[in-house]
Formats: structure tokens, sequence, C-alpha cells
């Protein structure tokens, strides 16, 4: 036995509320994320991420207490992303409950910040994410949710996270993202394969056979997904027996 | 009675998990900041967040005590860094660390660090009877090397290491039970009966 493979759900989360529609749970209070988060635990999630899309202050205050509820009943690990702009964001999301934060947009305007917050709160809950698309010859970088450009290639910036001291790298495709198409395998590999730090292979999933094959052909520890666990095709459960099926470990 | 659990503030971190978990084991926890508070405690938590250093901090004035207690028998759980600090030092940090446990904190040496996620412990320990499922969560970078014997449990991550540790009536565990869903909690239900036989 040794180091399985996870299994990540990610819940898109707009002023306290799961924005995408979840149908494969009997709740009265279908959209509230902590009720989510305990029932994918159940059917066997590695972790949960949350993604703050609220554009708003507020918005991003509510998170904070339904991160603070979900602690209170989640006991695999929380991973909590968007809309950090500092450090004291970080400090903030780790003291109301998650275990882990993410950064994007900030930790390429201020690469620094990944140390400061690798210091201050240990590597292991620093998470960068990284967004990239398809360009000739490569990958790059983009940031502000996708729209803008950064100018960076992914392969340089993935190796300057990690020696700035970054835990993990959460890996999103662009291009593959909302296609249900699979993951990006040829743009994960040359991540996973550059860095000595965990990477979260994201964005494309629309079967277990997707998740198969970026486990499989790529050095990727995990796999994230929205859809097809939100709509009730597969359950966790469902994609584990497959993986476990087809020789990857799972818990 | 129920056992009331003295749970460690170290200043840094999130405790609702671990404090959470507790609970529903049927533990009283108190979350103590003063650390002085630990020496009359009948059990003791350190849970696992923070650096060592930092950790080691608020500890330090009362690391002769602390040690004594836990010589005596109170039961005590320490989780990851909370387990850490009570080696001599670690290769994280430059101060000492409580010294109950001997030897030292070392870095992994593996192609992938930090040891990031679900993997599982070899023991024969008491403290794992019943638990069913041994898949735990880690999350770490450095890991205890003790000199006296105290590691009762293994995990293999790009070689043998250290994940389980029990001297006295203190365990220390390398993954994180708080983060570990129905294992963790079986295993921290097992703790809770062990401490409350000991108290």
């Amino acid at each position: 036995m040794s180091l399985t493979k996870r299994i990540i759900p990610c819940l898109d989360v707009k002023n306290g509320a799961v924005v995408k529609g979840i149908k494969f749970l009997d709740l009265k209070d279908v959209g509230y994320p902590p009720e989510l988060a305990e029932a994918y635990e159940k059917q066997g999630a590695d972790e949960i991420v949350f993604l703050d899309i609220s554009a708003s202050a507020e918005g991003r205050k509510t998170l904070l207490g339904i991160v603070e509820e979900t602690a209170k009943r989640l006991f695999v690990p929380l991973t909590v992303g968007g809309g950090i702009r500092e450090k004291d964001d970080m400090r903030a999301a780790l003291n109301a409950g998650a275990d882990k934060v993410s950064v994007n947009t900030v930790a390429v305007q201020r690469p620094e910040i990944i140390s400061e917050c690798a210091k201050d709160f240990g590597s292991q809950c620093v998470v960068v994410a990284i967004d990239a698309k398809r360009h000739a010859g490569g990958w790059t970088v983009y940031t502000h949710g996708g729209r803008k450009d950064a100018k960076m290639d992914m392969v340089e910036w993935a190796r300057k996270v990690e020696d700035l001291g970054a835990g993990e790298i959460l890996l999103t495709s662009m291009d593959a993202d909302g296609t249900k198409d699979g993951y990006d395998i040829a743009m994960t590999k040359a991540v996973a394969d550059a860095v000595n730090i965990p990477v979260i292979a994201s964005g494309g999933c629309g079967s277990p056979k997707h998740i198969l094959d970026v486990l499989k052909e790529t050095r990727a520890e995990a796999a994230l997904a929205a859809s097809i666990f939100h709509y009730g095709q597969w359950t966790v459960k469902d994609v584990k027996t497959y993986l476990r099926q087809n020789g990857v470990e799972v818990r | 009675m129920p056992l009331k659990v003295a749970l460690a503030d170290y200043g840094v971190g999130n405790l609702h998990s671990i404090r959470k978990a507790l609970e529903n084991c049927g533990a009283i926890v108190n979350v103590i900041e003063d650390m002085s508070l630990l020496t009359e405690a009948e059990c003791i938590v350190l849970p696992g967040v923070g650096a060592f250093d930092k950790t080691m901090e608020r500890l330090l004035p009362y690391k002769e005590d602390i040690v004594q207690r836990l010589n005596e028998g109170v039961p005590c759980l320490g989780i990851c860094i909370g387990m850490q600090i009570m080696f001599q030092n670690s290769a994280e940090g430059e101060g000492p660390g409580l010294g109950f446990l001997h030897g030292r904190v070392v870095r992994l040496k593996a192609p992938r660090i930090p040891h990031m996620g679900w993997n599982t412990v070899e023991t024969d320990d008491e403290i794992m009877n019943g638990v069913d499922d041994t898949h735990f969560y880690f999350a770490h970078s450095f890991h205890g090397s003790p000199e006296d014997g105290s590691d009762v449990g293994h995990t293999d991550y790009f070689g043998r290491i250290p994940t389980l540790f029990h001297k006295s009536n203190t365990y220390g565990t390398q993954f994180h039970p708080e983060k570990s869903s129905f294992a963790g909690m079986s295993f921290l239900n097992n703790f809770v009966r062990f401490a409350e036989e000991r108290k």
C-alpha cells in the first residue's frame, strides 16, 4: 500500500450558496455548501474545494461563515480559493476552518506572497492555482478568472511557485474546462513532470474514464471535478470503484 | 464523567475540526491559550497546525512541567506538528522541542514533497483496534525519527516512515485523524476511551 490518488469535488460558491445545480441529493436546502460537502465526504471524497465566485466583499464575508460551519461537520480537508488578495485573506480563511487556501491572480502579481504565506502558515496549506491555455509551442498562464493573459510560460511559472514554497498546484486547462471531453493530458504531464510538489488536474472531466486517463497517463496526484458529481451521473464512490477496477489505488 | 480534554491553541490555524471531532467522541473540550493549564489537565491534545518554532513558542516556558506530566502518564495525543514538537529538535526549526520523545524531526526524502493525501498505517498497536480502514490523511514535509522505539506504526512513502508513536500514555500521529473521515473518527474514539481509562 502507498499514497492513494485523490478525487476532489469542487463547489462554486457565490454569496454563500452553491451556484451550479446539484441534482443528486435529496436535500431540502439544495444549495447549502456545508451539507453538500458533508454528502460528498460520505460518498468517499478525499477532499473538498470551495471556489468563491462572489464579486463583492460581502459575498466573501458570507463565505467565511460558510467555511466555519463546514469545518465543524466536515472531516476531510477543505480548500478555499477565489478572491484571495493578501496574506490576511489567507489567514482569515484558515482561521475560519480552511485547511488549504489557493491563490491565483495575486500570486502572479506578487509572487512573494507565496513565500510569505508558506513561512507563516506552512507550505502544506498554500495551493497555487494555475489557469493555462494552449499556445504555439506550449501553454500560457491566465489570471483574473481566465480573462487576462499573464504572458508567462506555464511550466516556468509552475517551477517558480514550487521554488517559492507552494505546497501544491491546482492546474486548470482553460481549453478543456467546460467541454467534458477529458483533461488536457499533455498539459498536466508537462507540469507534473516539471515539479516535485503534488499536482491536481482540473478542467474537462466528463466521465470516470477521463479521471482514469489523467491519473494513469500523468504524475498528477489528484483529479478535481465538478459537474459529473453535481448532476448525479456518477457518485464519488462509483468513480473510485471504476478506478480500483482499472488498477488505480484509491481510498 | 466525560473526559475533559485540554486542547492547546498555539495562536495559529483553526481548531474547529479537531474540537468537533473530540466532542463527537464524547469528550468535553477546553481550548487552552494559557499553556500553564496543560500541566493540570486530565488529558492533553496538541493539535496539528503551524510550524515547529512557532508552535513551541508558547509551550517553551512550561516544557519541564509538561514533560513530567507526560512521563507520569497523563493521556496525551499529539497530531502532526503537535507530535513533532515532542521530539528533541527538528530540521524545520532552530529551537528545542519538548524532548519527551528521543530523537529528532527530519526532512522527508521523496520525489514528491509534501507527502499529501491518504495513505495507510501499518501497526499492531491497540489504539487501532477496530479501525477497519486504515487510510489516513497526511500533509507534511518532515517526520519524526525516534531513537527510543516509540514508533509503533509505519507508512510506505518512498521508504518506510514512522507515523504512529506511543510512549507512556501519549500517542503521536503524523496523520490528521480529524481530517481522516470515518477512519479518523474511529481512531479518535479509541483514543478518548483509552484516555478515559487512564485519566
